[in-house]
Order: structure tokens, then C-alpha cells, then sequence
């Protein structure tokens, strides 16, 4: 066993499988679970796909970056694209974002687990498990981490067949799903638009794992495959909910797309919701150790401590904290009963702008240096 | 076959270490005292046919005693030569010079000459030929298929897999490990078709080997492991030539160790462990069937006893009406919880597993008996446990012996526990969390330094083809893309083509 | 490794220290209730009763309490019971009518609420006593709960339409769904019988009226399961099986009138009167029989809900489609109550062989 602790090892180059599997269970995190609630009309599966179409040129955007040599060589590269102290300050707004996305989601994925499963748990400790869990992942090193996004992937993408049932007549009811054109009050539906992009966001994170992404050719192949299976996911999603519950009842319900699977049942357990949750806690276990490690390094590289060895002890105090940060939250903040609580809207806000904003402003200070360099 | 010259970085290391202190001249009186208290060692002295003297220094017991007299002894004593040494031509005879020398090679079964007259020293090979018969393999039985397996002997194993194997690319490097039971390694691979970087990263891995006892290839396993504290072997063993040709064919590196019949395959992945040579034998439709109970059965060996803890705790919402009944009917009356009950007839059954393992083949078969029926109905008709849970003991435990590979069962057993201190805290969600936890500790581990978790992770499409289904083998044109092989086509490049 | 192995001992240290539930689910340990009756009490309270303890062969005894909150009765029968109720299990919810007319969306609201609960929870409606029954019955039938729920699970699985059988989610969505409105089965409870009387209407959640057992064959054949296995017609002395049904419902732009057009096919199980059956002509006015007479019923029926303002037959839904927007539910209502309304039945009756 060696006693070298490396976060950041390089030995292989992850290719568009990974890319696929990222961008797709990423834009699956956890906005999707809430989002049929706030979309409730019929008309919006449009919506869905004009934003996913949106998001697929977003995407392509961000693409520019990630097939641009600045991309490979990883903070160097954006070194060399901005300043050294630009880039310290990015990565100390990043921190807030990233610590903002990780907290957001562990603690949503908290509440389901309190609601659905077990309502008389602390959810402290379920919180300890996942970031504890999150850490052991975490200290395999990024290049494993990375890896596991297949092994996340492959668990949970056959998820979305369980829906298939509702759309099968005893269930579904045909007359739900009309009128598919929008009425009055579409002004409202502007919020769950926007849900719907913050949902969609999550792929902008890409930037941050540099040496590990490539070979360039298929980067965008792998986003844009991700992304069209997201979209497609949101829709079926959103239209079992619709055939399901119909739409005045939908607005009622809390996290329809978990609740509406407890009306399954399965010959041996009758309670398929439990084993899905459960299962659904890989990913947000992978993206816990995913953003551990992001932030991990973005806090190194605004300390401007880069070049300075990983070492065990920083990392555990990085993730004490983040832990401690999730008690407070969790305890001082966390409203449950209420999903959009202010961290809700918060990072709802936070996802949509990074979402818009990392594409392009990277592609506008490509464009610039190239301006400069001639 | 050990005078010659030798590579390994550690015999290397010992030359230096001889280098620095001056190497002593070979002396007999050195010899008596070296072999002084050793009383199987023999130092005879005899004259030749024109008078001259020559001593034979020997360990009885490691010599073939009736070939010392028919290859040197008559030939030396009727030898009228001056080089006497000459008349030897049955057998391999080197020159040696020091001491060390001297020593080794006694040691390793070979007769020391000193030819008096011109203080020559030599050493002749004459070991012991002393081993069992090729016999069937009782590790992995098989149906239809090759019976032969490996021996204690290394030279007869090689030639097992030579024969199977006869092409100049197979190569043989040899190498010693333990400084105390000097055992002799010998790594094959096919060159031209096993990627060099693994097949350098294995030789280096086996010349850091520094132990004294190496007596078994779990043990030399246990120094080139990349994960020393992982419950999954990084290193297939197998006691079947026909695995490993099969194995080196498709670019891997077996390694051989003398005096086990366990041979080491690497780099392996998660699922060559539950991969067994009859899958090649059956029908390609059953043999996938075959395959996949085996994952299903890992499955349920490693989750269906904490299932039934979690669901007894802490999900009684999601168990049928109708099996509820059979479960609060058979619970009513237990002393424990569900968590101490099932602990304690697993350590049960781990005991009984244990006892009639160690046991001679007919005692065990009482000891199953007894075990299996007495003490679980026992247990039932006594309160201490369920009936469901019996049943269930009885299905996990057989369950667990589906895996081909013997390492793997028993670490299903330890998993076993694992998931069920997790399941007796968090139900349902803490044999998810130890699934999830396993799948990232499979995910991080690695063999010879390629990934473990191969074609799932990375992903390896075309590899799927050998992993749960077995696909036809005319179907199997591609070596596995894991292994980084340097020739990918298993067919001719002709054919291959089309 | 090392601070794995330290986690792991953080965690056992920390779980000992503070164990995360408060509430134990090992299951010798609690009485998990199959079903729940709610009938009035007195003095405006709410009476509960169920059976325990449920899901076992042991003695039962009926339980029965006075309370003004629903999940107040949970707690009080813990008080009283030596094993912890838990709700998880919680497979009927039989409500009687008398209750049901004053109030009923403030219960399911409540079980809804419940993480525990399945929404496949049954709901059934009882005119009389169901606690005499229960406690009658419980003491000859050793697992009464069960065998009713194995019966309300038998019917609902295939819809085989002897029964409406609704549970806890149907029943909700249409409280919502602004063009259809739930329906519950009504059985009538006595010392000694527990049978189906019917169907029991609302309005989006008001209890309104019920249709009879005879009126009730024609709602399963036009709105509910769309099959029957059988189908008496006592003065035509025939009784038809295996009746399928497919229905055509078509309103006019304008709201004015309804046509319902209906097939069914089936074969004749059972025939008892004079006719020669055997020949075709004789087939043929017995067919037009037939017709006439589940005409008859059916418009009845569709009476019947147009006189109680309400939509259990969904007719509403059928004038959606993907391109208009739909009234509101009162407009519909409105018109829907003055609709003339036409219904044609074509039968055809699978010849009968001996």
C-alpha cells in the first residue's frame, strides 16, 4: 500500500462514455424530482424540449472551451487565459458555487429519504453516511471518481423504464395530457422554464476536470448525447406525471416523479419506492465526491497552494467542513415541507446563471486572447 | 538448470552483496563445516581407475541416489582420463567457484565433485525426481474438457502448458523469490501479443518481492497485490493448463511457482472471477444463463440475509400481505431481533462451513447432516431462530458457492456481515449504500495496475461480448480491449478482415 | 485505509451514542392494521375500529374508540393494545355512509398524507353496521381482514368488472380532475353480511346518491372496467358472459346532445325462457331485446348523474382534445345537465352451442 495520498493522478484519458454519463445523471441530480410540480401544464413538455434545444447550443458553446488546448492542460490553461490572480478569484467565487451545489443537493436528497423512507430519522446522521461515503469515494482520487460515472450511469438509467407502466391505460388517462396548447397565464410558466434550464445545468462543471476529459473530437458528441437523454428523460418524466395525476392534482403533490412510484407494486416487494430511492443515492453519492474533489481544488488553487502536494489531512478538514457547513444549514435553514426554500431558490438562480454564464464567458475570453495573440 | 545466469534484480543484489565481501574459494573443510549437524549430507571419497582422488559432497535426500551411481560414480571410477570430469555425460556438470556456490547448488539437489588433483570443483545435477502423478483437478471440475492439472513440479507444469502451446512466442522468464525457500518463478507470456507495459510492470512487481517464505502462489500474490486490503484477489489462481494457455493467449501473464500447483493469472478483472472453463464447453445460450445465475447468486449471497434483516427492522410496509403472515407467525415467539438472530446462525453456518472443510471427506459429509438439518431444525423447534430465516441461511450459503472462485466465497461471507451491520442501521438504504460502496471499492482497485471493474469501467463495449453473456466463440474475433494487447485479431488478419 | 477504518469507527461510536430512529418497525413488535372503519360517534366525534391483532392467527378481539382526530385514534389504541398499530400496512379504509355524507376528504387527506400509507389503499363506503359484523364474524372467521382484502385485490386486479373497486389514488386524482368524479363501492353490513350494494357517486368529494346493483352492471359496462362476467337480464330470462364492451362517447360542438354508441359482445351463459335460440330470426329479436333493454338502463343512468350534476361517467373527457381549451368544470356542468342525450347499443352475441 502506498503511502502517497494523490487526488489529482493522471494515467488515462476518459472518453466520450464518460462525458455521456456525466452531462446525462448530472442533469438528472435532483431538480428533475420537483420539476413536473412546477410545470404542471401539458404544453410545457414544449418547453422542455425548446429548452433542451437551448441547452444543446449552450452546450455547444462550452464545447469551443473544452476542445481548445486551454481545456487539456487544466488550470494552466486557464491560466494562460486569464491571469494567475483572475483565475485565483474564479476559483474563490467557484468555491461558493460549487459548496452551494453540493449542499443543496445532499440535503435534498436528505429530505426525500426523511419523507419517503424513514420520517423519523435524524437527518444529521443520514447526512454524516453520505458525506462520509462521498469522502471514501473522493480519496480514491478524481480518476476513479471520474470512472464510477459509468458504473452510476449503468445503475440507474434502466430507472426510467419503471414509468413505462404509466402509460399504459389502467393508469394512465389519455384525456390528462390535453390541451397541448398553452392558454392564458403563460406569463407563470416562465419560473418553471427556468427551473427547467437550472435542471439542465450541472454539464458547465466539465471545466473543472481538464486532464482527464478527451479525446476532443468526441467531447461534443458525448455532451450532446448526454444532454438529448436528459431531455428525453424530462419528458417521459414529466408526461407520466401528467397521464398519472392530471394536472390540477399534480400542482398538489410533493416530488411527484418519487411519490407517483409508491402506486407500483412489485410481486415481492410491494413498495418499489424505497429500493428506488436507495438505489437513486449512487449518483448523488458520486456527485458529492465529484464536487468534494472540485472544490478541494478550487480552494487549493485560490490559496494559490496548486503546486503544493495533496495531502489527506487537507482534504478531511475540506470535507469536515463542508459537513459542517450542511449541520448548519440543515438545522438553522432547512424549512422542510416547503421544496423551494430559499437554498432551493438560491441555487435554482445559481445553477441557471453558472449554466448560462461559464460557456460563454470562456468562449468570449478564447475569442479575446486570440484577438490579442495576432 | 540453476547455474545458469540469472536476471532477477534480486540475485543481481546478491552479487553485489558477494562482490563487496571476496567471494571464499571452495574448500572441503569449509564444506565439512558447513554441513556439520546436517546427517542426510554426505562426503565420499573415492579414487578413479588411474589413481585419482575425487570427493562427492551430497544431501542424500535431495539426490537421486540410484542415478549418482549409474551417471557419476561408475563412470568417474572406471574414468582413465586425466579431466576425468569428462566421463560425465549424463548429466549437466558446471564448473563452480565459491563457496556460495557451492552451497546453493548442494542444495537444490546437486552433487559436488572436487577433483583433487587439479582443485576443480564441480557440481552435477541429480535432484530428487521424487513428485505425484498428473491428476484430475479438484479445485475446478469440469465435465467435458481437459482432466490434466498442475503439480508440484514447475518443469512439468511449464510443459503442460507448453504442449498446449507450442509457438516460439510463449516465453518463460525465470526469477527467485524468498530469501529462505529460494523459490523458483516463472512469469509466461505470449510476446507479440501481451502488452509490454504489463508485462514489464509484473516483472518488476515480482523482483520487489522481499520475504523470506514464498511457499504458495497466494503468497507471492499477496507482495505483487496493487491493493493489499482489498477482499477481492487481484490474481486469478488456477490449478488447470488449459485456463492459463487459454489465458496467455488472450495476452495475459501467468506465473508459475515451483512446489504449488497453483498457477497465478494477471491482469484479471471483477468478472473473470466468476468466469469458470466450462463456460467454453456449454452452448453459448447456457453458458451465458450459467453465467448470470453466478452474478445472482453473488447477489443473494452477499444481500439476502441483510434483506431479510432490513425488511424485518424497518421496512415492514413493503413486504406482501401474505408473506407478512408467514414472517410475524414465525417471529412472534424469537428471543432476538432480527439482526441478532440472523448473526448468530450465520456464524453458525460459518462454523459448520469451516468444521466440515477441515475434516476428512466422510466425517464432513456428517458433519453437513448434522449441521445442515439437526441444528437448523433445532434451532426452529427450540425458538432460537425462524423458519424463514433458516430457509433463507440455507439458499444464501449454497448460493454463495456458485462463484468459481474459492476466494470470492469466502469474501462473500465476510460482505455478508458487512451489509448486515449496514442493513440492521439504515434498512433498505444502508444495503444500497454497501452496494454503491462496493461497486466504488471494485471500481478503485486494480490488477497488475489495470482496472478491475474492466469492461464496466472503463467501458468496454466490445469486451461485453465475454462478460454476461457468453457470446459464440466465432463471434470472439477481438482479444479483450482491456488487456492493451499488441496483435488484437484472434483470427488470421485474411479472415479477420472480411 | 487508516481513515476508513477510522470513519468506520466514528460511525459505530457515533450510531451507539445516538441511534438516528426514534421508532422501531421490527415486526414482531408491532400490530401493523389491514384496515381501518370510521363510522360517527357520539357527540360529534369520530368512532375507529379495527381488528387485532391483525396479520396473525391469533385470537382477535374488535377495538373500537371515540376520538376527534383520526391519528388521535392511533395513538389511543396504543395506549390500549400491547403491540405498537403502524399504518403501513393499511390495506382498506371502510368508511360508513352516514359518515361519508357529512365529511370524507378530511380522512383520506390525512391517510394520504402519511408517508406509510400506499396509495393503493382501498376505499370502500358501508350502509349499516360493519362493527357488528365484525363482531359477529370475527369470532368464526380467524382472518377476516385479510380474506377481505385478498377479495377487494381479486377484483381490482383484472377489472373484471363484478365490483367498482377504487383506490386511494384513483379516487383522489378524480376529486381533481375537474371533468370526472370519483366513484366508491358500497356494500351494506350486517351481523351477518357483508354484500355489494352498489356504487356510490360524488361530487368532485361529495357523497351525493349510489346507483343500484342493477344500474351499477350498466356503469361497469359504459364507464368503469368495460367488461362484465356476467350479466343477468332476469325478465328476459337470459343471462349474458364474458360481456365486453366499447363505448363511443361524441358531444356536439355546441354542448347540446350526447351519443353514446355502444358495442358489445358476449355470449349467452344462461337462457331459461321460450324462445328457440337455436334459430336465427328467434336470435335476432332476442339480440333487439337486448338492446332495447340495456338502452333503457343506460339512459337511466346517464339521467341519473345529469340529475345529480355530476360526472362519474366521464363523459366531459371526451370533448378534449389536443388543440381546444377545455370550459371549466361548472360551464360543463351546466350544459351537461341539459343535454339531450341518445344512446345506441349494437350486440352481438356469440352463438350459443351446446
Amino acid at each position: 500500500m502506498s503511502s502517497r495520498f494523490h487526488l489529482f493522478d493522471r494515467t488515462a484519458v476518459m472518453g466520450s462514455g464518460y462525458i455521456l454519463a456525466m452531462v446525462n445523471r448530472m442533469q438528472m441530480l435532483y431538480y428533475v424530482l420537483i420539476l413536473p410540480k412546477h410545470l404542471v401544464h401539458p404544453y410545457m413538455m414544449a418547453g422542455i424540449l425548446g429548452v433542451g434545444f437551448l441547452s444543446q447550443i449552450n452546450l455547444s458553446i462550452l464545447s469551443k472551451y473544452l476542445t481548445s488546448n486551454y481545456f487539456v492542460l487544466g488550470y494552466h490553461g486557464f491560466v494562460q487565459l486569464f491571469s494567475e490572480k483572475m483565475v485565483r478569484f474564479f476559483a474563490f467565487l467557484g468555491i461558493f458555487f460549487i459548496l452551494m451545489k453540493v449542499i443543496v443537493t445532499t440535503l435534498g436528497y436528505v429530505e426525500i429519504v426523511h419523507q419517503f423512507m424513514f420520517p423519523s430519522m435524524k437527518t444529521n446522521w443520514l447526512i454524516f453516511v453520505l458525506i462520509a461515503s462521498g469522502f471514501y469515494i473522493a480519496s480514491q482520487g478524481m480518476e476513479k471518481t471520474i470512472r464510477l460515472s459509468i458504473i452510476g450511469f449503468l445503475a440507474t438509467i434502466w430507472v426510467i423504464l419503471v414509468y413505462i407502466p404509466y402509460f399504459m391505460p389502467p393508469i394512465a388517462k389519455t384525456h390528462h395530457l390535453y390541451p397541448l396548447v398553452p392558454g392564458e397565464g403563460l406569463l407563470h410558466s416562465w419560473y418553471g422554464l427556468l427551473m427547467v434550464w437550472s435542471a439542465l445545468s450541472g454539464p458547465e462543471y466539465l471545466v473543472c476536470l481538464g486532464p482527464w476529459i478527451g479525446p476532443k473530437e468526441k467531447i461534443l458528441r458525448g455532451m450532446s448525447i448526454g444532454n438529448a437523454l436528459s431531455v428525453f428523460e424530462y419528458l417521459v418524466l414529466f408526461a407520466a406525471c401528467i397521464l398519472y395525476y392530471g394536472s390540477p392534482y399534480l400542482e398538489k403533490i410533493s416530488f411527484p416523479v418519487v411519490n407517483m412510484i409508491r402506486y407500483l407494486q412489485s410481486p415481492v416487494f410491494e413498495r418499489v419506492d424505497i429500493i428506488l430511492i436507495s438505489l437513486n443515492m449512487i449518483y448523488f453519492l458520486y456527485f458529492i465526491a465529484l464536487f468534494l474533489l472540485c472544490l478541494y481544488g478550487a480552494i487549493r488553487i485560490a490559496a494559490g497552494r496548486i503546486n503544493i502536494n495533496t495531502n489527506r489531512k487537507g482534504f478531511l478538514v475540506c470535507v469536515i467542513a463542508v459537513f459542517i457547513g450542511m449541520l448548519v444549514i440543515n438545522g438553522w435553514y432547512w424549512r422542510e415541507g416547503q421544496e423551494l426554500n430559499v437554498w432551493m431558490t438560491l441555487q435554482l438562480w445559481l445553477g441557471a446563471i453558472t449554466y448560462l454564464l461559464v460557456p460563454s464567458v470562456l468562449a468570449i475570453a478564447m475569442k479575446w486572447k486570440r484577438g490579442q495573440s495576432r | 538448470m540453476f547455474f545458469k545466469k540469472k536476471k532477477t534484480a534480486a540475485i543481481e543484489q546478491k552479487n553485489e552483496e558477494k562482490n563487496m565481501v571476496p567471494s571464499e574459494a571452495v574448500k572441503l573443510d569449509l564444506l565439512k563445516q558447513a554441513t556439520a549437524k546436517i546427517d542426510d549430507a554426505e562426503i565420499v571419497q573415492r579414487q578413479t581407475n588411474n589413481g585419482a582422488t575425487f570427493s562427492l559432497v551430497y544431501i542424500q535426500t535431495l539426490i537421486d541416489k540410484e542415478r549418482l551411481n549409474e551417471a557419476i560414480i561408475q563412470p568417474l571410477l572406471q574414468s582413465e582420463d586425466q579431466a576425468f570430469i569428462q566421463c560425465i555425460s549424463t548429466c549437466s556438470v558446471l564448473r563452480i567457484h565459491s563457496m556460495e556456490e557451492a552451497k546453493e547448488c548442494m542444495l537444490f539437489g546437486a552433487v559436488l565433485i572436487h577433483d583433487q588433483g587439479n582443485n576443480e570443483w564441480w557440481a552435477a545435477k541429480l535432484e530428487n525426481p521424487l513428485s505425484r502423478a498428473i491428476e484430475n483437478s479438484e479445485t475446478e471440475t469440469i465435465v467435458y474438457g481437459p482432466k490434466d492439472s498442475f503439480t508440484e513440479r514447475i518443469e512439468q507444469n511449464v510443459f503442460m502448458i507448453r504442449r498446449r502451446l507450442p509457438v516460439i512466442e510463449l516465453k518463460v522468464e525465470k526469477f527467485q523469490v524468498g530469501s529462505n525457500t529460494k523459490t523458483q518463478v516463472q512469469m509466461l507470456y505470449m510476446d507479440g501479443i501481451a502488452n509490454p507495459d504489463i508485462v514489464e510492470i509484473a516483472r518488476k512487481n515480482i523482483s520487489k518481492v522481499n520475504f523470506d517464505m514464498i511457499l504458495e502462489s497466494s503468497n507471492l500474490s499477496a507482495f505483487m497485490d496493487d491493493h493489499t486490503h482489498s477482499l477481492f484477489p487481484q490474481f486469478m489462481q488456477t490449478d488447470r493448463p488449459d485456463s492459463c494457455a487459454y489465458s496467455l493467449g488472450l495476452g495475459k501473464i501467468v506465473i508459475l511457482l515451483n512446489d504449488t500447483p497453483f498457477a497465478l493469472i494477471a491482469p484479471i478483472t471483477f468478472f473473470h472471477l466468476f468466469q469458470s472453463p466450462e463456460d467454453y464447453v456449454h452452448r453459448w445460450v447456457i453458458a451465458s444463463f450459467l453465467r448470470t445465475l453466478r452474478y445472482l447468486s453473488f447477489f443473494i449471497a452477499i444481500t439476502l440475509i441483510p434483506l431479510y434483516v432490513a425488511l424485518n427492522t424497518f421496512h415492514y410496509q413493503m413486504i406482501p400481505l401474505q408473506i407478512l403472515y408467514v414472517l410475524m407467525e414465525s417471529r412472534t415467539k424469537l428471543p432476538f431481533t432480527p439482526f441478532w438472530e440472523a448473526l448468530i446462525m450465520l456464524v453458525i453456518i460459518e462454523i459448520i462451513k469451516e468444521a466440515s472443510l477441515r475434516m476428512p471427506t466422510k466425517t464432513s459429509q456428517t458433519i453437513g447432516i448434522i449441521g445442515g438439518i439437526v441444528i437448523g431444525q433445532a434451532a426452529v423447534e427450540a425458538g432460537f431462530a425462524s423458519k424463514v430465516l433458516i430457509v433463507l441461511v440455507g439458499i444464501s450459503a449454497i448460493a454463495s458457492f456458485l462463484v468459481p472462485n474459492y476466494l470470492v466465497t469466502k469474501a462473500t461471507t465476510v460482505l455478508q456481515f458487512l451489509f448486515l451491520i449496514l442493513a440492521s442501521f439504515l434498512g433498505i438504504l444502508g444495503i444500497a449504500l454497501g452496494l454503491i460502496l462496493l461497486l466504488a471499492h471494485l471500481n478503485g482497485l486494480s490488477s497488475l495496475k489495470q482496472p478491475f471493474f474492466a469492461p464496466v469501467s472503463p467501458l468496454y463495449w466490445r469486451d461485453w461480448n465475454d462478460l454476461f453473456v457468453r457470446a459464440p466463440l466465432p463471434w470472439a474475433k477481438l482479444r479483450p480491449e482491456y488487456l492493451k494487447t499488441v496483435k488484437k485479431w484472434r483470427v488470421s488478419k485474411e479472415e479477420g478482415n472480411e | 485505509m487508516k481513515t476508513i477504518l477510522y470513519t468506520l469507527c466514528f460511525l459505530l461510536v457515533f450510531s451507539g451514542c445516538s441511534s438516528p430512529f426514534v421508532e422501531d418497525n421490527t415486526v414482531e413488535e408491532i400490530a401493523p392494521v389491514t384496515f381501518w372503519s370510521l363510522n360517527q360517534g357520539k357527540g360529534g366525534k369520530l368512532e375507529i375500529t379495527t381488528l387485532v391483532p391483525p396479520v396473525t392467527n391469533e385470537k382477535k378481539q374488535v377495538l373500537t374508540l371515540n376520538v376527534d382526530l383520526l391519528k388521535q385514534g392511533k395513538k389511543e389504541f396504543n395506549l390500549k393494545f400491547y403491540r405498537e398499530l403502524k399504518l403501513g400496512q393499511l390495506r382498506m379504509l371502510i368508511i360508513n355512509e352516514k359518515l361519508a355524507k357529512k365529511e370524507i376528504i378530511s380522512l383520506i387527506d390525512t391517510i394520504l398524507s402519511d408517508p406509510d400509507v400506499s396509495p393503493r389503499l382501498f376505499l370502500v363506503l358501508v350502509r349499516g353496521s360493519f362493527e357488528d359484523f365484525l363482531e359477529n364474524e370475527g369470532k368464526v372467521q380467524k382472518n377476516l381482514d385479510y380474506y377481505l382484502y385478498r377479495m377487494f385485490r381479486h377484483y381490482e386486479r383484472r377489472n373484471q368488472g363484478e365490483m367498482s373497486i377504487v383506490n386511494l389514488h384513483e379516487f383522489m386524482e378524480k376529486v381533481y380532475s375537474p371533468y370526472s368524479d370519483p366513484v366508491l363501492p358500497i356494500f351494506k353490513a350486517d351481523k351477518d353480511n357483508f354484500t355489494y350494494e352498489g356504487t356510490a357517486l360524488f361530487n368532485e368529494n361529495k357523497y351525493v346518491g349510489s346507483i343500484n346493483k342493477r344500474e351499477d352492471q350498466m356503469f361497469q359496462l359504459i364507464a368503469n372496467d368495460h367488461y362484465l362476467k356476467n350479466l343477468p337480464i332476469p325478465h328476459l330470462k337470459v343471462s349474458l358472459g364474458q360481456v365486453r364492451s366499447k363505448v363511443h362517447m361524441q358531444v356536439d360542438d355546441h354542448f347540446k346532445t350526447l351519443n353514446i354508441h355502444v358495442l358489445i359482445k358476449g355470449r349467452i351463459d344462461e337462457y331459461r325462457g321460450h324462445r328457440n335460440i337455436l334459430s336465427r330470426s328467434e336470435m335476432n329479436k332476442m339480440t333487439d331485446d337486448i338492446q332495447s333493454y340495456l338502452q333503457r338502463e343506460t339512459v337511466g343512468l346517464v339521467k341519473e348523474t345529469q340529475r345529480l350534476k355530476i360526472e362519474p361517467l366521464e363523459v366531459g373527457a371526451h370533448t378534449y382534445s389536443p388543440l381546444t381549451h377545455p370550459v371549466t368544470r361548472k360551464v360543463w356542468l351546466d350544459h351537461y345537465e341539459k343535454m339531450k342525450v341518445h344512446v345506441k347499443y349494437s350486440v352481438k352475441i356469440e352463438p350459443l352451442s351446446l
